[in-house]
Order: C-alpha cells, then structure tokens, then sequence
C-alpha cells in the first residue's frame, strides 16, 4: 500500500509541475504497481474430483458451482434441445424428497440460488447464499447434483419454454443471422450448429434425461469451486466429507465437430418487416491451442478492436453505414472456431456494405498492417490485460477454465510476453493463412424489394429457407385417413360437375392474375401446362420481365430475368402439395386409396367435405344439389403459416370440361390474388424439356 | 457506444433496492463525496485490490429534456461526446473550427430550404451539395476516433455510455496508472465537446433505430406503447428520436443542448478502485476545475394529466405475439414507491412469485410474465409495467386475462405475512449482492447520486420496504390498477386465421 501511495504522490506532483497539459501525451505514467492477489487453493479427491476454494471476505455472501463435462454437442442431433431441457428440469423437476416448487419455497424465503444449466460443452449446478444460511443450503445443492427426479410436469413446462423460442426464433433478425451463419460455417448437422425443432423437443423423454445425467455426473467429470467467506479448511473438510466416497464413473468424450462448411457465395433469406439488411460473413477459424493464437489476437484487434479498429473507423464513423460492425477469427477453446463478420445497415445500403466489408476483408490479408496500427493493438492488449486478473472471482475463473480444458497453468500468465512478441509480418503471415475472402460464405437477411440493387446482381444468390418445422405434433391435423360413404359420394358429385377427366393427361391454361403485394396490386399474364399427376410450368408476364416457374417432384426452379434460381425444398413441398390437393388432380384420383373424402356437416348453402390428397389436408365446401365446388380452405406453411381460402365462381364450359374461370385467394382474411381463366387447352404437345432445368 | 437503455437502468434499481445500517454505515466510512466550486459533485470509493479503478459520469439529463423538433439529441449529443475536444481528435483546430462554422452554416440554408412550405428542388440540391462540399473539407482535419484510441491503448475496457429518459450516463475502466489520463480526458469531453463528423454520426444513430426500433417486433411494441400512454410528458417519446428529428437537427441544436444541461452542477461523477483519494482529488480539482460553472438548467413543467381512459395499441404483426400493460404511478421520490417494488417483487421475482406461479408454470399460457417499476424513467411519474410472452397457440388476450386476476388479488386480499417477508429478506440480499465490482459500485452511486440527491438513499430504501404493510400493498393496488388508468400493448400475429 506505501509503494502504491508514493506513486501516486509522484504523480500527482508530476501533474502539478506540468500545469494544464495542452496534450495527452505529456501526461505521466506511472510503471503499474505489482500487484497479486490470492489464488484458489487446488485439491484432488482420489475419486477424480477437482476442487478450487478461494477466500473472499468483502461480502457476507457464498457461491458455488459444479461444472460438469457434456453438453448439448454430446447429444445426438434428433434429440437436439435435450441439453436446454435437462438444464432446466433439473432444477424444477425437484429431488425425491422435495419437489421444484418445494425447492422455491425453501431457497427464495432465504434469499438463496441453487440453480442448473446445461450448455454446449458443460452442465453446471450453482449455489450462491448469505453466509448465514450456507449450513442449511449446501445439503440441498449435493442432493440436487446426486439425486434429480426430473419430474414430468416440469419436463413438460420445460418444452413448453422450448417450443416458445422454437416459434420465435425468426422474429428479430439479429438471432436469423447469428443462428444461421452459425449453420453455414459448420454444416447444420454438427453438434456446434444443430438447432432444436418441436420434433426433437417432442421426442425428449424423462429416461433420456436420467441417461444423460447418468452418462456425464461422476466426480471424475467434474469441477467443484467455491468462492466468498468461508473458511477453507472447514469447507474443504465438509466437501470431502460429502463427496470422497462417491464412485467414478466413465469420463465423457469430446464429439467429432463433424464440419460441412457451406459453399462460399451468396446466400438470401426474406424479412420483410425490417428496415435494416444483416449481414454476415463467415468461414472456418481455428483452436484455442493454435502456436498462432497470439497473433491473431493482434491481427483482430486491428481488424475490430473497439472504436479504433478498422471495421469501426472505416464502415461507422467515415461512412455512417453502421451502427453495429464487427467480427474476427474465432478460437474456442477446444473445436474449431468460425471466422465471422457481423453488420447492419439500411436496406438502401445493402450491397454497398456487402462489398464494403469484402474490401475490409481483402485489405486485411492484402495490405500489411502498418507499425502504428500494430503498436496501438499490442499496447491495447497489454495494458488491458491487467483486467483480466483484477478480482479474486476471475483469478478462480482462470484455474477453472485451465482444469476444466486441460490447459498448462502459464496459459494466461504468458500470454503478455507471447503478445509482445507479435510483429506485423506475423500479422501479415497469419492474416493470410486464416482468413480467406473468397472462402466466405456471405448471408444477408432483409427485404430485398428495399435493397438499392438485386441482391444477384452481386453474383448467384442461394436462397435458404427458414420456415420452422411444424413437427409431428402438427400431423395430427390432416384429414381422417378413411373417408366415409356419405363423402364419396359427394366428390362424385363434384367430378359429374366438372366432367370426365380421365382422359386428360396434360391442361394448358392462359389468363389473367392480380396479386397484391405490398407495393400495390400486381397485374400479370399467366400461361400454364400441368402435366398430371405431378409436374407444372407457369409463366408469368409482370411488367419487371417474365417469370418462369417450374415444379416436379425432381426439382424446382424460377428463371427470372436476374437468371435461374433453385427454390427450397420446402417450397417445392409445400407446391408439390398443393398440386395433389387441386381440383382436376383430385377428381383423377377418385379410386386412388391415398385420398379419402369425408363429409362433414352443412355449412349455410355448401357441405363440408374433408379430404385427405395422399397426406395434404384441405376442406371443400361443395353445393350438395349441383355438385360445385364453392371454396376451399387450407393450411399453408409457405411462404408463411395461415390459412389460405379459395373461392371459386364463374364456371364455364372450357375444353370439354366446366371449370370455374374466376379464382380468388385469400390469406388470413386479407385478399391475395385473383385469377381469371380465358382458355384452356387439353393434352397440348409438350417438349420434354418443358419440365427440365436450362 | 451508446446504448439507448430505458429498461435496465430499471432492472438495476430493483436488484439494489436496499441494505442494513451495517452496510450503510461501511460505505460511510470508505466514501468521500465532495462539491467543486462550479457545482460537480465526485464520489471517489477506494478499493485496492487491483491497480484499475472504474468510473461512471452522470449527467441528469435524458430525453425527457427534449421538445418535439430535437427528439433524439440527448442519445446524438451522447454519441458525440467520443468525437474529442479542440484539443483531442483534431489534425488543426483552428483550419477545423473554420470548416465547421461553414458546415453548420451550408447545412442551416439546406434545412431551411428543404423544409420550406414550397421546395424548389434544384435549389434544395443545390444547397445539400454546399453543405457536403463544406464536410468533406472539414474531415480534412479529423483525427478519426482519436478520444476512443487514446482510452483503447491506455488499456481501457468497458468503453460506453447511454442514454435513458433520465439520465446519460457514460462509463469505463483503467489500468490506475492512468488516472490522471482519465482525469484530463473525461473533463476534455464536457469542456469543449466538438460535434465534428456529427452528420455521418447522425446516420449512425439512425442505424442505431433502425436495429433497435424499426427492424424489431419488441422495439416497434415498445415505441408505439410508450408513444400511447404518455401525451403530454416527454417520456411518450422515443429516447433515440423519431425519424423526422434524426433527419434534421444540427451541430448547433447539440451545442445548445449541451450548454443547457451539461453544466457541471448537473452532473456527478463516481470513481471506485485503486485509487488514494488524498492523491486524487488535487487532480480532480486541477482537471474538472477547468468545466465552467453555469446554472443548473430549469425543471421540467410538463406534468402528464390524470389518464382517464383505458388505452389499446395492437401492432398486426408477422412475428409471434407479446402481451404489455402499464399504469401510470408517481416518480420515485414519492413515499409509496417502496410499496410499488414490494408489487412488483410479489408479482415477479423468481418462481414464487404471482404471475410466474400463474402464468408460467401452472397455466402454461406464458414463456414468462413479469411487473416492473420505472418505465421509461422514474424521475417523473411513470409506468408500473406488466408483460407476458405468450407460449405458442396462447394469446395475449389470455394473458391479460391472467395478468388481471393476479392484480385483483393484490387489490382484494392481504398477502400473507410470510410472503411480505420473504419479499423482504430477497430485497435486502439484493442489495449486499450489487455491491460488487468498481464498475457496478460506480454506477449505482453515480445513480442515486444524481436522482436523490444522496448516494446514500441506495442503503436506506431498504429500511423503507422494511416498512411496507400488507395494508400498504392493498391500497396502492387499488390506486393504481385502475382500468381506466391502463395502457395495453399488444403484437397480434397475423398468421393467426380461421375459417370466414
């Protein structure tokens, strides 16, 4: 304490002497002070367990935690979520002698936490008491930790908690990208990517639970520490008094990260309630133990470190494209990292940042960092360090993340010298090696109509689709799969209506359609050919250029004037359904015992007929007299959940047949479209390639 | 920099609701508090266990202090107090400030001309492209970002500021070798701020709204519900600023801002950490001596009027639904607010309160449900705050339905003596628990400091929830949940449907 009061007296009288410094740089400094401060005491129980106790008097509080090896990337990818669902019904789910809400009761009345969380590498089980209350609280903790019950209701309320982020993981765009940059570096099926679905979270069960506990909670698998105002020796003496006799168990592996990195280019996804596009760049990025760690620390901190880094001073305050930029090669602890950007900017601004950030990119491995950048990032890094070691509480951190990783004990106390040893042909040399421009994979999520340019006038863009899944819950919904007498012979009706498909192999179809959309309505000239059961090609003539729309069960693509362009899956799905549940392909499978008919009841002038088209689900109201089909109404998932209905009027005697001329959509209530039938045209010639792509 | 926050400065009070005398009387003895002759107060809270030290500055002023015209500035004049002085980030101040009178002059004609009643378009063009030319020859002598290299390479952490309804509030940590680094920049920036680059930073603040606001299902609820439950007070705007705002204040409105409320009496200064408090000061003095004394700026006039009808926003949204109500209760100085945190404790913290019991784990309607007090500030009467996070195929309407039957209990029936205790104790832990950290020390004195008046107020609330009766609870409940004194929030998804 004297030697830290005479520097500071020599401060203070340098700082006098000077008068008003005019500039920063006359202003004194000091050498830092040596300083250390205590670290936790290591002990080992003969069982495996690791121990770390470290004093800390200033509050009258205790905490503690169990880290425990195995986390979500230790489950298997069709019960992804498993690790949120453990780390929360563990604690909610109680113990055998009391039950979550017991639990409550007891530690709230006190002011006391015991908590549990799982997350990808680790579980872990917290206590954090008044001191006074650490003798009533520390036998719930170890029960806790040795004994869950994983009660059902609170595995329930738990995937009820999930299946809510489930169904809004889409709302904000800062999580669209995050998570899906997150799957474009390392493949969506590995464990460092995988995201839950309402699938997965259904298939948890209550044993699957009790396995993973069982699998990963042995002493030999875990990290015991305690910080706050205890006494070591007594609470050394109370932990091996507790745990000594406890039995190992098999230590719990590290999974392959099983990478499938995304091709490099472009890739889309549509928001159109936002007025900002996010964008992300991303490739593969390194290990914590990589020799070149050091000088990737410099190299981002001169990339994006603070204010003062590249990214910042160039993209935020010269250009004023950004509130929020930022990114750098990534090197967790043990699996590879990412290299990844991170940006927003107004939709206007899309593409411009786009490249913006792609010269940054460029200009980080092309142009060598010069001796001023390299000298503000190594002394940012050195005089910050001494935050990294400012408490007792990150002194604990430390050791714990060492043990817990199997690190050397100089990990962090060499990292000042090996920072100062970085030179800026390091820099150079590392800049090139792990970061490569035309590697990346470049996502942008936002609403394109707003953006100053196609996103693919930039290059071919690669839509991704993120409609959530609705899961198996949701199957339950179609249609009855046996019919019933009443509404076969209802749909006959419907065919007597129409008239004898059978011979109709191929429809061609012009007309007119409107669609609104959010700049107005949209007037186009549609031809179709439909080739029953299962293939179609429109084209729609729009004022911007034609468009052409191809489905089959083989594939599915759009030709627009910007060029051709796969659709998803799950648009191709979801047309791919549709078609089996429309009028002429239905009435064509009046005998096939993939599609049931069941009549409901009456529903004003029209009746109820549920069909079930070889698994898509639709309702008809048809005209019990006539036999006319007046609506339909289904559920759609594309290009978002609603409901859509369809009214047909109109009909007229076209190519053999009587078909309603007028079609009009709705979607949620709101109107979508019409469609207006002028010709049709049966069994057309049709090229081969009409259904093939270019 | 530069969060917009209303939210968590309110989250910060609730956890440092209150301590015993014990504590009080610890924090006696180890802070030192001292006036400067032009009116700032500095806490300075010795702390020795690491040579760093942490740092919060206060001003009392937020974006309650802005009328329609200039929403927004108080966050603008935020972002700018990191462009530097006359002495810091400039490459030639006197070529700069020359350059700088021309842009704000160019930009004066520009605004005018574009928001004339008539707009000749080749004149507004013309006019934009002066004032462009003039910034671009102004640049010429920025030294990009020097205040925040100066912070990054003396080893600074924790660099950023805020802006509240409130408050502003500006923050980071250093190695204590630097103190009088610190001392001298800290003071330089509320000296002689200079709003150089403020127009591309006006863009970055715009973006800030556009993330935060615009593109965000929860920012979007948050302005139209705010914007809906105050028409008279300040805090019915948004504390980033509307649109028109960020499009058209200038360099000059920041200057008068600043010369209105960053006067030195309205501001306080903490320091927590390695520091000698003998040895500070005098360098304290020498530097923060340098701010001109001025006098404190005006009290706010405005109060808002009794609400006299229930009022609904629904926001017809793609994204999933979110439930939020507010109901208008005084500022917290008033003697009742330590019932209003006893509500909102039984309410929300943890899982033995109300509306988690209720909402969350019994009927399963809501992901979760909470109330809070002091949105969007709580100097001025605000909002006692509900919302819930309706789980799939729940609506907000059966939150609400929930979240009132809680509420008529509260009014109708006496909370039991156990629950007003355990209440209690978890208040009093509370605040032994935020006393840890320079950082947060300095932040929660600096706070108490500027809206009481006395740092010391973080300890005795506690004596005051102490206090707090079943009685006290019933009555302040029937005061308050009044219909007629609701505002409802609400995003409806559209994807909801069902057949016509």
């Amino acid at each position: 304490m004297k030697k830290t009061a005479a520097l500071l007296a020599t401060l203070f009288l340098a700082a006098t002497a000077l008068g008003q410094a005019k500039d920063y740089r006359e202003i004194p400094v000091p050498p830092l002070r040596k300083f250390s401060l205590p670290q936790p005491k290591r002990i080992q129980l003969s069982n495996g367990m690791v121990i770390f106790l470290q004093e800390d008097h200033e509050l009258p509080l205790i905490r503690g935690i169990v880290y425990i090896r195995g986390g979500a990337r230790n489950v298997p990818a069709a019960k992804a979520g498993l690790a949120g669902i453990y780390g929360q019904a563990w604690r909610t789910g109680g113990t055998p002698k009391q039950t979550g809400d017991e639990l409550d009761q007891f530690l709230e009345s006190r002011a006391a936490f015991v908590e549990t969380h799982a997350d990808d590498d680790s579980a872990d089980v917290t206590i954090n008491v008044l001191k006074g209350d650490f003798d009533a609280v520390f036998p719930v903790w170890v029960d806790l930790v040795k004994n869950p019950a994983f009660r059902q209701d609170k595995i329930d309320l738990a995937k009820t908690q999930a299946n809510t982020a489930i169904s809004r993981r889409n709302d904000e765009p800062g999580g669209i990208v995050g998570r899906e940059s997150t799957k474009l570096g390392y493949g969506a099926d590995s464990p460092y990517a995988r995201q839950a679905e309402y699938a997965t979270i259904t298939s948890i069960t209550h044993e699957d639970l009790v396995d993973f506990h069982q699998r990963t909670v042995h002493p030999n698998n875990m990290i015991v520490s305690f910080i706050g105002d205890f006494d070591s020796a007594k609470l050394e003496k109370k932990l091996r008094d507790t745990f000594s006799s406890w039995k190992r168990g098999a230590q719990v592996a590290k999974p392959d990260p099983a990478i499938h990195a995304a091709k490099p280019g472009l890739y889309f996804i549509p928001k159109d309630d936002v007025t900002q596009a996010t964008i992300a760049m991303v490739h593969g990025g390194t290990e914590r133990n990589n020799p070149d760690y050091y000088a990737l620390q410099v190299m981002n901190e001169v990339f994006s470190g603070g204010f003062s880094g590249r990214l910042m001073k160039s993209l935020r305050s010269q250009r004023g494209l950004t509130y929020g930029v930022g990114g750098g090669v990534g090197s967790p602890w043990d699996y590879p990292g990412l290299f990844r950007l991170q940006m927003s900017t107004k939709s206007e601004t899309a593409l411009e940042s786009v490249n913006a950030l792609r010269d940054e990119v460029r200009r980080l491995v092309n142009d060598p960092v010069t001796e001023e950048e390299l000298a503000l990032a190594k002394e940012s890094l050195l005089n910050a360090f001494v935050f990294t070691v400012d408490t007792r509480d990150k002194a604990l951190q430390q050791q714990l993340l060492l043990e817990f990783y199997g690190f050397p004990p100089d990990t962090f106390t060499k990292y000042p010298a090996e920072i100062g040893k970085v030179t800026a042909a390091d820099v150079q040399r590392v800049a090139k090696k792990y970061v490569q421009p035309d590697q990346l994979a470049v996502l942008v999520v936002g609403k394109e109509s707003a953006f100053e340019k196609p996103l693919s006038s930039l290059g071919p863009v690669t839509n991704i689709d993120i409609t959530i899944p609705t899961g198996a819950a949701d199957q339950k919904k179609v249609a009855p799969s046996a019919g019933n007498a009443e509404g076969t012979a209802l749909i006959r009706k419907v065919a007597q209506f129409v008239g004898n498909v059978s011979a109709l192999q191929t429809l061609g179809r012009t007309g007119s359609m409107t669609m609104k959309t959010p700049q107005g309505d949209m007037q186009a000239d549609v031809q179709s050919v439909t080739r029953y059961p299962d293939s179609q090609r429109s084209v729609l003539k729009l004022p911007m250029g034609e468009i052409t729309r191809v489905i089959t069960p083989d594939t599915a693509f759009v030709i627009t004037p910007m060029g051709t362009q796969d659709l998803p899956s799950s648009q191709k799905d979801a047309q791919l359904a549709d078609m089996r549940a429309e009028l002429v392909t239905v009435l064509k499978n009046l005998d096939n015992p993939k599609y049931t008919f069941t009549a409901g009841a009456k529903e004003g002038d029209a009746q109820v007929l549920e069909i079930n088209a070889a698994g898509t689900a639709v309702t008809w109201y048809v005209d019990p007299a006539t036999g006319r089909l007046v609506r339909t109404v289904a559920q759609a998932s594309q290009p978002m959940p609603g409901e859509v209905v369809t009214e047909y009027s109109d009909w007229k005697p076209l190519g053999g047949l009587n078909l309603p001329t007028v079609t009009v959509m709705s979607r949620n209530g709101e109107k979508a479209g019409e469609m207006h039938l002028a010709s049709v045209e049966v069994n057309p010639a049709v090229d081969d390639k009409t259904f093939v792509k270019p | 920099m530069n969060r917009v926050r209303s939210l968590s400065i309110l989250a910060l009070l609730l956890v440092a609701a209150t301590v015993t005398a014990q504590d009080l009387a610890s924090f006696e003895k180890r802070i030192q508090s001292r006036v400067l002759s032009n009116g700032l107060t500095v806490l300075i809270l010795e702390r020795h266990d690491a040579p760093v030290f942490s740092y919060a500055t206060i001003i009392n002023a937020g974006s309650a202090q802005e009328v329609p015209g200039i929403t927004g500035l108080a966050h603008m004049f935020e972002h700018m107090a990191f462009k530097g002085s006359d002495l810091v980030g400039t490459k030639n101040w006197s070529a700069e400030e020359q350059a700088l009178r021309k842009v704000e002059a160019t930009y004066a004609a520009y605004d005018q001309a574009r928001h004339a009643t008539v707009i000749d378009a080749s004149k507004v063009e013309e006019l934009r492209k002066a004032w462009q030319d003039e910034i671009a020859e102004a640049d010429k002598n920025v030294q990009d970002n020097q205040f925040s290299e100066i912070v990054d390479r003396a080893g600074g952490v924790g660099m950023n500021a805020f802006t509240a309804s409130d408050i502003t509030g500006y923050f980071f940590s250093l190695p204590s070798n630097r103190f009088e680094l610190w001392a001298y920049l800290e003071s330089e920036r509320f000296r002689h701020p200079v709003f150089r680059q403020f127009y591309k930073e006006r863009d970055v603040v715009f973006e800030e709204r556009r993330m935060r606001t615009e593109s965000s299902p929860f920012g979007r609820l948050l302005e139209q519900f705010l914007g809906s439950a105050f028409i008279a007070h300040p805090y019915g705007f948004a504390t980033v600023g509307w649109p028109s705002d960020l499009h058209s204040f200038s360099a000059t409105d920041a200057q008068a801002f600043f010369d209105k409320y960053y006067v030195p009496a309205n501001m306080v200064i903490t320091v927590v950490g390695d520091v000698s408090s003998a040895e500070a000061w005098p360098v304290i003095e020498k530097y923060f001596g340098r701010l001109e004394k001025s006098p404190a700026p005006p009290a706010l006039r405005v109060v808002e009027p009794p609400q006299i009808a229930e009022r609904t926003v629904t926001l017809r949204e793609s994204s999933q639904p979110i439930y939020i109500e507010g109901y208008h209760r005084p500022a917290s100085t008033d003697p009742d607010s330590a019932t209003y945190e006893v509500i909102s404790m039984l309410l929300s913290n943890g899982r033995t309160s109300r509306l988690y019991k209720s909402l969350v784990r019994d009927q399963k309607i809501a992901a979760g449900a909470a109330g809070f007090n002091g949105f969007p500030g709580e100097k001025y009467p605000n909002l006692f705050t509900i919302y819930a996070i309706p789980t799939p195929g729940h609506t907000p309407e059966e939150a609400a339905t929930a979240i009132h039957t809680e509420i008529d209990k509260l009014k109708t029936e006496d909370i039991q003596a156990d629950e007003l205790q355990s209440v209690k104790t978890r208040v009093k832990a509370g605040v032994i628990r935020g006393l840890t950290g320079n950082s947060g020390l300095a932040m929660q004195l600096a706070q108490y400091q500027t809206l009481y008046g006395d740092w010391r107020e973080l300890f005795r609330e506690v004596d005051r929830i102490d206090k707090v009766t079943a009685a006290d609870v019933k009555r302040v409940a029937n005061s308050t949940f009044m219909e007629s004194n609701r505002t409802v929030g609400m995003i409806e998804s559209a994807s909801k449907g069902g057949a016509k």
